[in-house]
């Protein structure tokens, strides 16, 4: 695979991603900012760098099965790595602005 | 560590929470117990305890089996332990509404009723303490909010102990002058480490971390938060320990009050101003219902607060020490709780529904389960109902408190029916409802499935 055939997939990997929400913000991760990073490499193992809105949230084990079930559901992808991640901890300001906008969530300086 | 699972036992205990509450304000209402019988009476001990034990306690256990790994980020120590303690804190508490019933008319069967529910409510606590104890004591170190469920189960402890004293002192089942003095001057220590140091320090602790998950503030460590805990866990520690000393000594209680009412006053301005910063940065600005109703919950907290400053300063404090009791269970514990439930049982339902089918389904949003247009009109009756209470009891007119109790029966019974259709997921749309793989959830137990 070239590396812009991988940098397609992890598209539309993120792209099914959308389809897992974060249940208390009910908004889907991607836009909330909670997927950090998603990567394909040349053979298609793609490896996805997430966090949740809070350490320790009931959610995170569904929230990773979702994610690893909507990235084993795209064609092209062989194996799907998850890593969960604190570091940096999520804020309400790695919303994109579509969320935000959704949510009726204000920016401030002192996230 | 992640996978912090869900708590198979918290709506069991919820239940029997809101069954107590309801419960004890039917009784309220029709007119058994303060203010129709003195504020010592047996009557009034039994309502007392049904709201502390029955519905506060209960609610508040059941809701740090799933709250503490939270908070923590660390799994429960034992999912089996819930279960022995419901069973022995239920029949711990019914074992002591039947010894004070027999208090007030000593007849039927001579059972030692009293000794009974010391024993079962000591066991029921003491497996709830172990559990916490052991996450807590695994998780170290601690954050902030998880330090105030520490000195909140301190708290408890020294709640239970004395309780267990006067339930084998008042049932007769010991007479070693040591235990009937503690008996006869402790339950000032007995209802402060109960209301202020379990249920109300617990609850604050808990608050901070949950009203910025909800709200989507910023969780930084103020400095003033180091300081209500510190001030608050030393107004608790003067109580319990400086209690048992004056007591030990032959001494009245009142300087340790005196210090302890003005480090706890200290704390509360204090969480007062915290409180109010994290509502001001919140990034959600248009907030749910129960994030609204926590906030009408801590007004009647400083309310309460500001009675009791001035009917201090009225030298009437001993005269309406019920109305700020009650102000303070119902108007800052009982909303707080009522309006955290709202959320936690439909958070604890998405989780068990729908989790197991994210990425598999579309599913609805947590929102989707409630309706909150519906469900605020019964918190504004409850709370306005609270208000009037408080007035009612200032004012010595136990028919019109009779009254608003009703109300508030009613209001909580229409608080409870919003909560079994969230069970039942009656309002989320039927489109959405019940994906492949997706079945209604139990009533009283959660059934967490894997994905």
């Amino acid at each position: 695979m070239t590396e812009a055939a991988a940098a397609t997939l992890a598209e539309r990997v993120e792209d099914a991603l959308r389809l897992v929400i974060d249940p208390e913000i009910g908004y889907n991760i991607v836009d909330l900012g909670l997927v950090y990073d998603v990567a394909v490499e040349a053979d298609g193992a793609a490896r996805i760098t997430m966090t949740t809105t809070t350490r320790g949230c009931p959610a995170t084990d569904m929230l990773r099965a979702g994610v690893r079930i909507r990235a084993q559901g795209v064609a092209g992808v062989r194996d799907v790595a998850i890593e969960l991640t604190y570091d940096p901890p999520w804020t309400p300001r790695m919303m994109s602005a579509e969320a935000k906008a959704f949510l009726g969530v204000a920016d401030a300086e002192d996230d | 560590m992640i996978g912090v699972t869900i708590s198979r036992w918290t709506m069991s205990y919820f239940a029997a929470a809101l069954a107590s509450l309801v419960a004890a304000l039917v009784l309220m209402a029709s007119g058994y117990g303060f203010p129709s019988d003195p504020i010592r009476a047996p009557e009034t001990l039994v309502v007392v305890h049904l709201v502390a034990i029955g519905w506060l306690s209960l609610l508040m256990c059941g809701a740090l089996f799933q709250f503490v790994p939270v908070l923590v980020a660390y799994p429960i120590h034992s999912n089996a332990l819930p279960l022995p303690a419901l069973v022995c804190l239920a029949g711990g508490l019914a074992a002591l509404i039947l010894g004070f019933r027999q208090l007030a008319a000593p007849v039927g069967p001579e059972i030692p009723y009293l000794a009974l529910a010391a024993v079962s409510l000591v066991a029921g606590f003491a497996l709830v303490l172990w559990n916490l104890g052991r996450t807590l004591w695994a998780a170290r170190p601690l954050p902030l909010p998880a330090r105030f469920v520490v000195v909140g189960l301190a708290g408890i402890a020294a709640t239970a102990g004395f309780g267990a004293i006067f339930a084998l002192v008042l049932g007769g089942a010991t007479a070693n002058p040591h235990l009937v003095e503690a008996a006869a001057a402790g339950l000032p220590i007995h209802a402060v480490a109960g209301i202020g140091g379990w249920l109300t320090f617990t609850a604050m602790g808990v608050s901070y971390r949950l009203l910025a998950m909800f709200m989507l503030a910023p969780e930084h460590d103020r400095a003033g938060t180091g300081a209500v805990f510190y001030l608050g866990a030393a107004s608790l520690a003067v109580v319990v320990l400086g209690g048992v000393a004056a007591i030990c000594a032959g001494r009245t209680l009142t300087i340790v009050l005196s210090v302890a009412a003005v480090l706890g006053l200290a704390a509360l301005g204090l969480y007062g101003r915290d409180m109010i910063h994290l509502y001001r940065v919140r990034r959600r600005r248009a907030i749910e219902l129960n994030s609204r109703m926590a906030g009408v919950a801590l007004a009647n907290l400083a309310a309460a607060v500001a009675l009791t400053l001035a009917l201090l300063g009225a030298g009437a404090f001993d005269r309406h020490v019920g109305a700020v009791v009650f102000l303070a269970a119902f108007g800052w514990l009982s909303g707080l709780g009522l309006a955290k439930l709202y959320k936690i049982v439909a958070f604890l339902t998405w989780l068990e529904s729908y989790g197991p089918v994210l990425g598999k389904a579309a599913t609805p949003r947590v929102q989707d389960l409630v309706v909150e247009r519906r469900a605020a009109r019964w918190f504004l009756l409850y709370f306005v109902a609270v208000a009037g209470g408080t007035v009612a009891l200032l004012a010595d007119a136990p028919l019109a408190f009779r009254g608003l109790a009703g109300v508030m029966a009613t209001a909580t019974s229409g608080i409870v029916v919003e909560l079994l259709r969230i069970r039942r997921l009656a309002d989320v749309a039927v489109a959405l409802r019940l994906p492949d793989g997706v079945h209604r959830p139990l009533l009283l137990v959660s059934r967490a499935r894997q994905a």
